[in-house]
């Protein structure tokens, strides 16, 4: 069933190319981008449908078991509009745009200096003949990258003023898991890039499997009363337990360690080991920034891109200057 | 073990006259289908990015291109075992000079060549070329490769002794495929136009276009010479030529991005990629039909055919 519905996408996937882009790589002398371009329908048509599926199943779950309610979905729109424009492959599209070649170059010199960096089966090789188990580990393996990525993101001041855009949400959903500042997606990709280099990249026979993997990250935002119970969630991130990592009290004070917790994106085994698991059947706590309210935080896409740049100028001169920027609350007694 | 269980089976079948195997690279599933009977009877993983392959130049083995994950794959190719992995850096289309003297692989991502002992694969040169290395071919002698650069919409001729780089010219838009003709010129497929370029081997001047359909993008000699395939990529098209006069003799139709071809053993078939649409398009040579499209994996690129 599963190769049916792929071999119906790869269908639409060709079609789309053939018919809309193609001609127009063609007549603008573009044909050097065909491969690349025809690879970002992929992205976009897998990325749609993730975007379907977390409504179809999700959306539901937000309407009957919400945990909070609310009369203006201002910001929610705006989530939606920050899941189109990741999902679609807008921002992707521009990232890659920019960082493609610096990462090219990056690459190049290093085989000229020799280094060529291994796949993961290339290094463990009893994964060679298990493709599937390979794709795993390298889940597992970016999992942890991720979960360091956001450990810094929380503990780094310039790189809080970045990832604030994502937490100042006081109406989380399912929408939410995109809500990212354009710098902060390209420091993930660098990020995701630098691993690339050391261990290379998964196998490219699972995109519906990937389709699971960003399911799960949606379902970490839904509004829903959800959680997996104590040992459920010390196997799977799910909305209870991020929800506590939302909470807008860590965010208070998000660069002292004892404030943040439940960092792990797909896999809370890193909290567990790392010291930074937390959970608690009773709380849902209300999420968001304290210090950050009102229209910097229920506006459009554009306006808040721009906010997060303003606030990360605000830590950049805080660093310089040491003058406390305005998305810092005063620090609670401990 | 790539193809040996698909290889094992057929061999304990009886084979029909008209039977035909055909080896694919699925480039963006990483993986290898072997089709039989015109249908593919088996999908396995090979690694990450197969693009192009070749057989060695004794014929006893297949030599596949493994762009993503660094590395050359050695098949036997009677049995389908693997033979070896060599490591090497980014190879997208690879080639051997006619002597075998040397071994060629054009990087298209990391816009590099590196030139091999074409029987040790010890790599003697590396070579950055900018941009986007991409296809092949040798002058007869075998003392120079001349590579398409789709970026820089160049050719670029290498002295393949000293690894050094004889001339770089502009030959149009995003020039792809490359051919060597009999008598020593050279036949590009400028995919950004409709036409191939046929090129002085001495200095890179153009001499003729030849107009065969938007997207010309690879070629395909027959055996005895008398007869050239030319893939449009583009147009959804391939253009059938007369190999000695240049001349368009036919169009076949190959929907969904064909790309690089093969002939069956009797040469009664032409197989063709469908890039665009994961599919092998089988065109009955002699009717110019269409005969049948079998699905293969994502982006299916190299084809080899026994």
């Amino acid at each position: 069933m599963f190769d049916a519905f792929q071999r119906v996408l790869e269908q639409v996937q060709g079609t789309i190319f053939e018919w809309a882009l193609q001609p127009a790589l063609f007549h603008l002398g573009l044909m050097d981008w065909s491969e690349d371009v025809f690879d970002g329908v992929e992205f976009a048509l897998y990325g749609a449908l993730a975007v379907a599926l977390a409504y179809t199943l999700f959306r539901p779950l937000e309407l009957w078991r919400p945990v909070e309610k609310w009369d203006e979905r201002r910001a929610v729109r705006t989530d939606i509009v920050y899941t189109l424009v990741h999902r679609l492959g807008v921002v992707p599209a521009i990232l890659f745009l920019v960082l493609a070649p610096i990462g090219v170059t990056i690459d190049s010199y290093s085989r000229f200096e020799g280094y060529i960096p291994p796949a993961i089966e290339q290094l463990v090789t009893p994964l060679f003949n298990h493709p599937f188990a390979t794709f795993l580990v390298y889940m597992v393996v970016l999992d942890l990258g991720e979960y360091w990525r956001h450990r810094l993101q929380h503990r780094l001041p310039w790189w809080w003023a970045l990832h604030s855009v994502h937490h100042d949400q006081r109406q989380m959903t399912l929408w939410s898991d995109d809500r990212n500042h354009i710098l902060d997606d390209m420091l993930a990709l660098v990020w995701s890039g630098t691993l690339a280099m050391l261990i290379g990249v998964p196998p490219g026979e699972y995109p519906l499997v990937l389709i699971g993997f960003r399911l799960i990250e949606s379902l970490s935002h839904t509004n829903v009363r959800l959680g997996f119970g104590r040992f459920g969630s010390a196997l799977l991130v799910g909305p209870h337990y991020h929800r506590v990592h939302h909470s807008i009290e860590h965010a208070a004070a998000p660069f002292i360690r004892s404030r943040g917790c439940n960092f792990a994106v797909i896999l809370p085994i890193w909290d567990v080991v790392f010291g930074t698991w937390r959970h608690d059947d009773a709380a849902y706590p209300q999420t968001g920034v304290a210090s950050l309210t009102g229209p910097a935080v229920r506006c459009g896409y554009l306006r808040h891109q721009w906010e997060g740049f303003r606030r990360l100028a605000a830590a950049i001169a805080h660093l310089i200057s040491r003058r406390q920027p305005d998305f810092v609350a005063a620090l609670p007694a401990e | 073990m790539i193809f040996a269980a698909a290889f094992a089976a057929m061999l304990g079948a009886t084979i029909p006259a008209m039977a035909t195997t055909a080896v694919v690279l699925n480039s963006d599933d990483d993986s290898v289908s072997v089709i039989d009977s015109y249908r593919e009877v088996s999908r396995t993983h090979i690694g990450r990015g197969p693009h192009h392959l070749i057989g060695s130049p004794d014929g006893r083995t297949l030599i596949i291109a493994m762009s993503g994950s660094n590395e050359l794959v050695l098949i036997d190719r009677v049995t389908g075992v693997e033979k070896q992995r060599i490591t090497a850096s980014d190879p997208y289309q690879i080639g051997f000079s006619p002597d075998a003297k040397w071994f060629v692989a054009a990087s298209l991502r990391l816009d590099h060549i590196d030139i091999y002992d074409g029987q040790t694969f010890q790599l003697l040169h590396r070579l950055p070329i900018g941009t986007m290395p991409s296809h092949i071919a040798f002058s007869r002698d075998s003392s120079t490769a001349f590579v398409t650069l789709q970026g820089t919409n160049g050719l670029t001729s290498i002295d393949l002794a000293s690894g050094k780089v004889n001339w770089i010219v502009p030959v149009g838009p995003t020039p792809a495929g490359i051919i060597t003709r009999p008598g020593g010129t050279l036949l590009v497929g400028v995919m950004g136009t409709d036409h191939i370029a046929e090129v002085d081997p001495a200095n890179g001047t153009i001499i003729r276009k030849i107009v065969t359909g938007n997207g010309a993008h690879n070629f395909l000699a027959t055996p005895d010479g008398k007869t050239l395939y030319v893939t449009n990529r583009v147009a959804g098209t391939i253009s059938v030529l007369d190999a000695g006069t240049l001349a368009i003799t036919n169009t076949l139709q190959a929907p969904g991005g064909p790309d690089d071809m093969a002939l069956s053993p009797d040469g009664r078939e032409l197989w063709v990629t469908g890039r665009w649409h994961a599919w092998v398009n089988v065109i009955e040579l002699a009717s110019g039909v269409l005969k049948t499209s079998v699905p293969v994996g994502r982006s299916p690129h190299g084809i080899f055919v026994y």
